[in-house]
């Protein structure tokens, strides 16, 4: 599984940060800055949390890397 | 209205017959004839045979994406006519001399795919102008739905287009959809550069071979070019791929614009080819075919700087690191021309930008401030030195409405 966000929906609430630290962190403005975007099976859990908790749907989980987007 | 002077280097084939001025749909068939039929399988197997590639600045093969939509009724052709880049002209000079070779690629491709749908998204009112006449003298103009789509450069790119033409707003959608699979009006859609429309209308009159007949084998056929500054034939031009870039930019040292305002600046020419394939593996993609080097009476870094303020005046709104990124950027770049040492705060804006947007605008938009800095060391340094080079910014790449 991979890590998306819409961008177009994120407005920098911050609790994937702190949900997902070791992968999230933030920019001035506070936007998230993702590390590593894979995760496997053992971090699934938390990724999954962290991705419940968004307040505005921006963070996924998705399948396998996304398709060329042009 | 003004239109930039164009030439081909070599023959003619996009731009041919156009010296003279517009074709009408008469002189375009005394140039070009009538394009053969194709069926889909045909098309896919052309387009894979000349290795053609998208003109619009993703260059993606044609081919594929063509393989990739179902033949029927429920397929759309969208040809992007919307040249939100004021650095670039050629599609507005071929919207504007060659409209019918545009429409016979667009129609071409919808009667391959069986489908009657096709919807022509222009920005340039002469460019409308052309193609609105030009409908009504072809028999089959009727088919085609003209848009006017003026809106900047993000809402150019092909996803924000296909979204506003089916009534949508013109901006980027956040998820990765592919307009083959969602594009007009929610359907499968070929959706190209109008470039790309008018090399396949000319891939059809010649047939394959001759298409290849020029050019670099890993991109054979001719490219249109928008050329820029100092230059030798600034404006547009047509060129068969695989030339040295020298060969079109000349030899001198100094720094080179490949690709526009989502492009790569370079040291110089050196011994690069023209050719899409060639020079993404460089590392300076040509994207929408824009090449520039800037006069030496122009301050250099201020040009940078005036471009990156555009861009992060062109973003769509929607994502907060290009909304919030990109004027810090800006600030950072207008900065050092004013002889504030703040590189490392380039390189860390610059780097927080790729991947972090709906669209490329933040990458392409990065790649470009950063490769400037890299490639402009001298100019650097003396505005680091002195807050200034005392050249005036004179606006040689151009960041206000195209004409």
């Amino acid at each position: 599984m991979r890590l998306e966000i819409d961008w177009t929906r994120c407005d920098g609430h911050g609790l994937c940060a702190r949900l997902l630290p070791e992968r999230i962190g933030l920019d001035d403005a506070g936007f998230p800055v993702l590390g590593d975007r894979t995760v496997d099976t053992d971090d699934l859990a938390h990724a999954r949390r962290a991705v419940s908790a968004c307040p505005r749907l921006a963070l996924r989980l998705e399948q396998a890397p996304s398709p060329a987007t042009r | 209205m003004t239109t930039s002077p164009n030439t081909a280097l070599g023959t003619a084939r996009v731009l041919a017959g156009t010296s003279r001025g517009r074709l009408d749909l008469h002189a375009h068939r005394d140039a070009h004839g009538m394009p053969p039929r194709r069926d889909a399988a045909q098309l896919v197997r052309d387009a894979r045979a000349v290795r053609l590639l998208g003109r619009g600045g993703a260059a993606f093969p044609v081919a594929t994406k063509l393989a990739s939509l179902p033949v029927g009724s429920r397929s759309r052709v969208l040809v992007n006519g919307s040249e939100g880049e004021p650095a670039s002209h050629k599609d507005r000079t071929l919207m504007r001399l060659a409209p019918h070779l545009v429409l016979d690629g667009a129609l071409a491709v919808a009667r391959a795919l069986e489908t009657r749908r096709v919807t022509v998204a222009v920005g340039d009112p002469a460019s409308y102008r052309s193609l609105h006449d030009a409908l009504l003298e072809r028999p089959d103009g009727q088919a085609v739905r003209l848009v006017r789509h003026r809106e900047g450069f993000v809402g150019g790119e092909i996803r924000a287009v296909a979204r506003a033409v089916s009534g949508g707003p013109a901006s980027p959608p956040g998820r990765r959809v592919l307009p083959t699979v969602h594009g007009v009006d929610g359907k499968p859609t070929f959706a190209s550069n109008v470039e790309t429309f008018a090399q396949l209308a000319v891939l059809l009159e010649l047939g394959v071979d001759a298409y290849a007949s020029v050019g670099d084998a890993d991109e054979p056929g001719t490219t249109l070019l928008t050329l820029l500054g100092d230059l030798a034939h600034p404006g547009v031009v047509e060129v068969p791929t695989g030339l040295p870039l020298a060969s079109v930019v000349g030899e001198q040292a100094g720094p080179l614009l490949v690709g526009g305002y989502h492009g790569t600046w370079l040291p110089s020419a050196g011994d690069l080819v023209l050719s899409r394939p060639a020079l993404r593996a460089a590392g300076a993609p040509l994207n929408a075919g824009v090449l520039a080097r800037l006069p030496h009476d122009t301050c250099a870094l201020g040009e940078v700087a005036a471009v990156a303020r555009w861009l992060a005046d062109q973003s769509a709104g929607q994502c907060g690191p290009c909304v919030f990124g990109l004027p810090s950027l800006a600030d950072s770049v207008e900065r050092l021309c004013r002889g504030e040492d703040v590189r490392a705060d380039v390189s860390r804006r610059v780097g927080l930008l790729p991947g972090r947007g709906a669209c490329a605008h933040p990458d392409g938009s990065a790649a470009f401030v950063r490769s400037a800095l890299t490639a402009m060391p001298a100019e650097l340094d003396t505005h680091l030195r002195h807050g200034t080079c005392g050249r005036p910014v004179l606006g040689a790449l151009p960041v206000g409405r195209a004409a």
